[in-house]
């Protein structure tokens, strides 16, 4: 089992970054994201802002419907009863 | 200029078809235990229009019901009891309806404290708006149309959307 210790020992061995690892990752840290994920980012942004501003208006609308077939329902109530009772006299 | 600003006044308050009387009830609301109020002018009815859906014979009705129709202004009252309110309540109300250009088409009352009129406005020899005042011992509604409804059609509404389609047969018992 010598040879499969030695493998493990190679294996797991602490080993040192190369030259400027440290350096290279702060100076990409401190770029921020590529353009392109930017950009990626901004389109999200766009697709979620106008999502949200089309349920917004459905909602609206809904609402505005909502609103509307109640005051037909209030205004036709009288008129169904009139029309029923001179319908009602006229028979 | 003088004209474009003549036209765009005009324009403006052909824009605005505000309701054509005034629906002061303050003092209904005041005694009312539930009101409701609603108000839509002709830019809030087309965007509503567009939800209803073409398919369904009864929205189809009342999209074709709303061809013409530039406002629509309600207010129902109910009350707890009978002999909260008086008609001198609605005189407001009805000191407008006297105007020349309202005309009264049709009243009708009956034993059970049931009034209701219809009136309706007209410019030249073309109808451009319709008022309701219907009263019940527990109940006010008045309802101002503005622009040129079909109130056959609007009556045939009675029996949808929660309306219920009233027969002479189906009069409400007298309350005890």
């Amino acid at each position: 089992m010598d040879w499969l210790e030695d493998e493990l020992r190679r294996a797991l061995a602490r080993e040192d970054p190369p030259d400027g690892f440290a350096e290279r990752v702060m100076a990409r840290s401190a770029r921020g994201p590529s353009g392109a994920r930017r950009w990626l980012a901004a389109a999200a942004m766009v697709v979620v802002a106008a999502g949200a501003a089309g349920a917004w208006r459905q909602h609206q609308g809904y609402e505005a419907k909502r609103e509307m077939m109640l005051a037909l329902r209030l205004a036709s109530t009288p008129i169904n009863r009139i029309q029923s009772e001179v319908r009602g006299i006229t028979q | 200029m003088k004209r474009l600003l003549i036209f765009a006044c005009l324009a403006l308050a052909a824009m605005a078809a505000p309701q054509q009387f005034q629906l002061n009830l303050d003092s209904v609301a005041a005694k009312a235990s539930e009101h409701v109020d609603v108000s839509l002018n002709a830019s809030t009815l087309q965007f509503a229009a567009k939800f209803l859906d073409a398919n369904d014979p009864d929205e189809a009705k009342v999209k074709k019901l709303l061809v013409g129709i530039e406002g629509i202004y309600v207010r129902h009252f109910n009350f707890k009891s009978a002999g909260a309110w008086s008609q001198a309540d609605l005189e407001p109300v009805r000191a407008q309806l006297h105007g020349p250009e309202w005309s009264k088409i049709v009243g009708t009352g009956s034993e059970d404290g049931e009034k209701a009129e219809v009136w309706l406005r007209t410019s030249g020899n073309k109808s451009v708006g319709v008022a309701i005042v219907a009263t019940q011992p527990k109940e006010i509604t008045v309802v101002n149309i503005a622009g040129n409804i079909d109130l056959e059609t609007l009556s045939e509404l009675g029996g949808h959307f929660g309306v219920p389609k009233v027969k002479p047969a189906d009069k409400p018992k007298k309350e005890e």
